[in-house]
């Protein structure tokens, strides 16, 4: 547990040393992500201890984002008087961001098993 | 009264000092959301963060926290975060073998759907009058909640906003997921997985595995990419 926690953690510490003095643009723990996911690919495996940690990690996510979210109370006001403009958006676009997703896929799928 | 004893008084304001009561009070409140989730039958519009969220605002408001307060103590569970983003790696590294083969659709899938979710959020909130704070938290709304926080700082953008926003975007998501995609006759069950990834990251993930094992992991394999793609990408494309 301890010695795949220490892997990734280096990862990420690596992670933000390169997003600090060169990809300034990048969140560091994206960037150790990438690096992470480069370096399993050259191993071609998962040290167990590496796939214990990631999934306990990934099994509790949401538990994670939970203090920050709770800054929800700090814009409560001003959510409250845009409350319209937020539902709307927020439910149409996740209506047209998975009809246009599954929608491309199927033409594309098809289209590719036509030519096969 | 004893004397030697401290009274209530003390004890409070020693607790409400020590990190103890945000990360007793953010874990508590986690709990009982997985629990009530789970007594509803893992309803998807009972989810087990947003009533977390809900309990522990109550809770704060209700002993007069201030929130940077809570955030002060609850910050050791924020830091994992981008240990559990790092992490993310794994499961996309399982994922990547699903790719072959399929390497056109899906990327095509996830451009046009990565857009369309910036594209017809921002266009909505601004035709409907939302000020500029509001607007900035949608740009990362699709991408799982902590890449998003990552980005908004980037583009200068409200973390704590579009964190609201991705989480309630994965929660709409998986609730309305199926009959959208019932609606565009969309059947294979990696497609749908897919879709519902690209637009309802980790919630919709969790979604599609209860619902199909192979939809599942296209979802993760599609909230991963999602995620890179959208770090790489929207900074690039906001400033």
């Amino acid at each position: 547990m301890i010695a795949g926690l220490v892997e990734i953690l280096l990862f990420q510490g690596l992670g933000e040393i390169v997003s600090r003095f060169a990809l300034t643009l990048i969140p560091g723990p994206v960037i150790g992500l990438i690096l992470l996911l480069a370096w399993l690919q050259l191993r071609k495996r998962v040290p167990a201890q590496v796939e214990l940690v990631a999934s306990t990690l990934t099994r509790h996510l949401g538990l994670l984002f939970v203090p920050a979210a709770v800054g929800v109370v700090m814009f409560w006001p001003h959510l409250k008087s845009n409350a319209l403009a937020v539902v709307a958006a927020l439910v149409v676009s996740v209506v047209l961001t998975i009809a246009v997703s599954a929608t491309v896929l199927r033409v594309l799928a098809r289209r590719r098993r036509r030519e096969s | 009264m004893n004397p030697d004893l401290p009274d209530i008084h003390e004890i409070w304001v020693y607790l409400s000092g020590s990190p103890l009561l945000a990360l007793v009070l953010t874990l508590a409140a986690y709990q009982i959301g997985i629990v009530v989730s789970e007594r509803l039958g893992r309803h998807p519009l009972a989810n087990p963060v947003a009533i977390a969220v809900l309990l522990v605002a109550a809770a704060i408001t209700a002993i007069d926290m201030p929130y940077p307060k809570y955030f002060e103590g609850a910050q050791f569970v924020h830091f994992l975060l981008g240990t559990a983003t790092v992490a993310l790696a794994v499961p996309i590294y399982h994922g990547l073998k699903e790719l072959r083969g399929r390497v056109v659709p899906l990327f095509a899938a996830l451009l046009a759907g990565g857009a369309t979710s910036i594209v017809s959020a921002v266009g909505i909130a601004r035709l409907l009058g939302a000020d500029d704070s509001i607007v900035g938290g949608f740009y990362a709304k699709s991408v799982t909640a902590p890449i998003a926080m990552g980005v908004a700082e980037r583009i200068h953008a409200s973390p704590t906003l579009t964190a609201v926003f991705a989480v309630s975007t994965g929660i709409l998501g998986a609730a309305l997921g199926r009959f959208v995609l019932d609606a565009v006759g969309s059947k294979a069950w990696w497609q749908r997985g897919f879709a519902l990834g690209i637009a309802a990251h980790g919630i919709g993930t969790a979604r599609a595995f209860s619902v199909n094992e192979e939809a599942g992991r296209f979802s993760g394999l599609a909230m991963g990419l999602h995620g890179i793609l959208g770090a790489l990408l929207i900074p690039l494309f906001v400033r």
